[in-house]
């Protein structure tokens, strides 16, 4: 009887200390994330609650409604929808570029993998800031990108390059690039190219095996791709201050203003948790969507068993 | 001598466990020996520390003081300088609010002034330690509200206006008016900052800077919309890179930092529009807690010596309220109307002043502005 019981026990108290285990390697990223992630952001939901002292932009004792109130400006949905669009598109770019580039890069022969590799995170050696201010001098109507398109008879003397939505969205899609790509390379790499050197056996031509059992194969990575530049993108304040003109403003350059020249802190924390919440709502939704189809899968095998 | 005799015949009576206790002491003044001239080092830097020469430190715009005025004055008073930098009279006020202290003296605009003094931020001035208040020119008291200086000296007065590149636009006119032309168009700034853009319009439409008016903001919001049509966007810092480099031809900008490019682009011209526009005053005061409130009067009156005067005029290009040193300038300077603005113009020309709960009414013509197509 202690024989049969013993192993059981081994299990149960094996299972306990690998949970124990567990908890201890993510206890320090746990404790990261509550102290510089959640706390900071109950803090920034707080003061949203929080009246502004008069004189200079303090924030009051006391609790108020009034923000929300003053968050129903009329100038903030067009802003908030190019927010949403210009996001939109930039993730839909990344995506276009780094499937084909992150299957490129797994199927290479492995010297040139690692090179590929290098080059992609090469631009992370040089500071953000920097390398948005020589998309400036790129993009300068004096420059020598201008003159050669203008050479072309693409643009004409007078038409700018910088200081529009075009050259926002073209910022945005070559700085979150790399994050992008990353994912779907390291899941590619994973990825079992025999399987669809068996459904191209099967039937398939290679564009039908690359959508019908590449993408599928590699789905979780393509919704960690997209959240990875679409979150960011909604955030973004430096890149439409500085090639953004007077018609691409973005919501984080709206708190930007909140803060420095309004110096009223409750609307920016206001406008920062909408913000937040529009971030946290798509999440959701994904992982709803994951959820289900987790659930799902066992119809489909069954119909391709036979 | 007893003493070590009968050490040294213990040692050699306990023979083997005694010898490396020799050796160690042997070592240990070795050592020692060794390490003396590391000691006596280290005992003079303390003492150095000791008699450390006092510091004084400086929160300063940058760029707002020749360098070499400061190493003069440490020269002068046995001193230590520390500058810190700010951009924004809101950015220095955020920080000294949220208890970065240790600063002695700092350089707030005339309406910054106010509010310091209002939270009980600034020390009285003692001006028995200041006697070079007597060079100030007092017409510069027009633009602040601390006429007798009990907390602030005035030190640079500067304006706004219009930079633009003399080669590229030939029929430039002295006018905000400037930004309906649609000859320009893309290659136009204006300053990011409402109270300079509105203000701006204000005075093109002949209103005062400071108005509370609403049709006469409202008129100055739809003068700015038709502007906007032609800029290439709202600019208040890189509008300087952008004229050296041609990307913009037109910008609205601070007279000193137009002056100080023009180094480096020799078709670069500064005006001020015939309409006024906004002058700002800023003044050098003494923070509350200033941890060196004898060395800090020092340096606020060594700013108004009038030789020391007249040098920062002509590095910084504004123009420091101090009689004697209009004198010492040179000629080209004093002749200059960006540096020595004409008295019309000034007549015309008016200080933003912080207007507390009112600043909304700007706030909100602004976002209109932004938010126009």
């Amino acid at each position: 009887m202690s024989s049969t019981t013993l192993p059981g026990n081994n299990l149960a108290r094996l299972n306990r200390r690998r949970r124990l285990q567990e908890w201890l390697v993510t206890l320090p990223s746990f404790i990261w994330l509550l102290a510089f992630f959640l706390v900071p952001t109950l803090i920034v939901l707080a003061i949203t609650f929080k009246p502004v002292e008069p004189p200079y932009g303090n924030i009051g004792p006391g609790w108020t409604l009034a923000t929300l109130h003053s968050l129903a400006n009329p100038n903030y949905p067009a802003i908030i929808w190019r927010t949403v669009w210009v996001s939109l598109i930039a993730t839909i770019l990344c995506m276009l570029i780094a499937i084909p580039f992150g299957y490129y890069m797994a199927r290479a022969p492995q010297s040139r993998k690692s090179l590929l590799v290098i080059l992609v995170m090469l631009p992370f050696w040089t500071s953000f800031l920097i390398r948005i201010f020589a998309w400036k001098i790129l993009l300068h109507p004096e420059g020598y990108l201008h003159k050669f398109l203008r050479l072309l008879g693409l643009i004409q003397e007078g038409d700018l390059l910088l200081y529009n939505t075009g050259a926002v969205l073209l910022v945005l899609v070559y700085t979150y690039l790399p994050f992008a790509i990353l994912p779907v390379y390291a899941a590619a790499e994973k990825f079992d190219f025999a399987l669809c050197e068996a459904a191209q056996d099967l039937g398939c031509n290679r564009l039908s095996a690359f959508v019908r059992i590449f993408l599928p194969g590699i789905q979780r990575a393509l919704v960690t791709a997209a959240l990875v530049v679409f979150i960011p993108a909604l955030g973004s304040y430096v890149i439409p201050d500085i090639v953004g003109g007077n018609a691409s403003e973005m919501i984080g350059n709206k708190i930007a203003q909140r803060i420095f020249v309004d110096r009223n802190l409750p609307h920016a924390s206001g406008l920062a948790a909408l913000l937040a919440l529009s971030t946290v709502i798509p999440m959701l939704f994904i992982l709803a969507i994951q959820r289900q189809q987790a659930r799902a899968p066992a119809p489909r095998r069954n119909r391709s068993t036979p | 001598m007893k003493m070590n005799r009968t050490c040294r015949s213990s040692t050699s009576a306990v023979g083997g466990p005694g010898a490396p206790r020799a050796g160690f002491f042997r070592n240990w003044r070795a050592s020692l020996r060794r390490a003396a001239p590391l000691l006596a080092a280290f005992s003079l830097l303390l003492s150095a520390c000791a008699k450390k020469p006092p510091t004084l430190h400086v929160f300063i715009w940058s760029d707002y003081i020749k360098p070499e005025l400061v190493s003069a004055f440490e020269a002068l008073n046995g001193c230590k300088v520390v500058m810190d930098y700010y951009d924004s009279n809101e950015s220095m006020y955020a920080k000294l609010k949220a208890g970065g202290g240790g600063y002695d003296v700092v350089f707030p605009s005339s309406y910054m002034v106010n509010i310091m003094q209002a939270q009980g931020m600034l020390r009285p001035l003692d001006h028995t330690l200041l006697p070079n208040l007597a060079h100030l020119d007092p017409s510069a008291n027009r633009f602040t509200m601390d006429t007798n200086h009990a907390f602030s000296i005035p030190y640079m007065l500067g304006s706004s206006g219009i930079g633009y590149l003399a080669g590229k636009v030939p029929d430039f006119q002295p006018t905000w008016h400037m930004f309906e032309s649609p000859d320009y168009k893309g290659r136009m700034t204006l300053m990011n900052d409402y109270r300079e853009t509105i203000g701006a319009a204000l005075k093109a439409l002949g209103y005062s800077l400071n108005t509370l008016n609403t049709n006469e903001l409202a008129a100055a919001r739809d003068l700015i919309i038709t502007w906007k049509a032609n800029i290439a966007k709202f600019e208040s810092e890189q509008y300087k890179n952008g004229l050296v480099s041609s990307e913009f031809f037109v910008v609205h900008g601070y007279s000193g930092d137009i002056m100080q490019i023009m180094e480096e682009n020799e078709d670069i011209m500064y005006v001020v529009p015939e309409e006024g526009t906004s002058v700002a005053l800023d003044e050098v005061a003494i923070l509350k807690d200033a941890p060196q409130p004898e060395l800090a009067h020092a340096f606020l009156n060594y700013l108004h010596q009038p030789e020391v005067a007249a040098q920062n005029i002509e590095f910084v290009y504004y123009l420091c309220p101090n009689l004697p040193a209009y004198d010492l300038v040179s000629e080209e300077v004093r002749n200059d109307p960006a540096v020595f603005l004409p008295q019309e113009i000034m007549d015309r020309s008016e200080v933003v002043w912080d207007l507390g709960e009112n600043n909304a009414l700007y706030s909100r013509i602004w976002d209109e502005v932004k938010g126009a197509e």
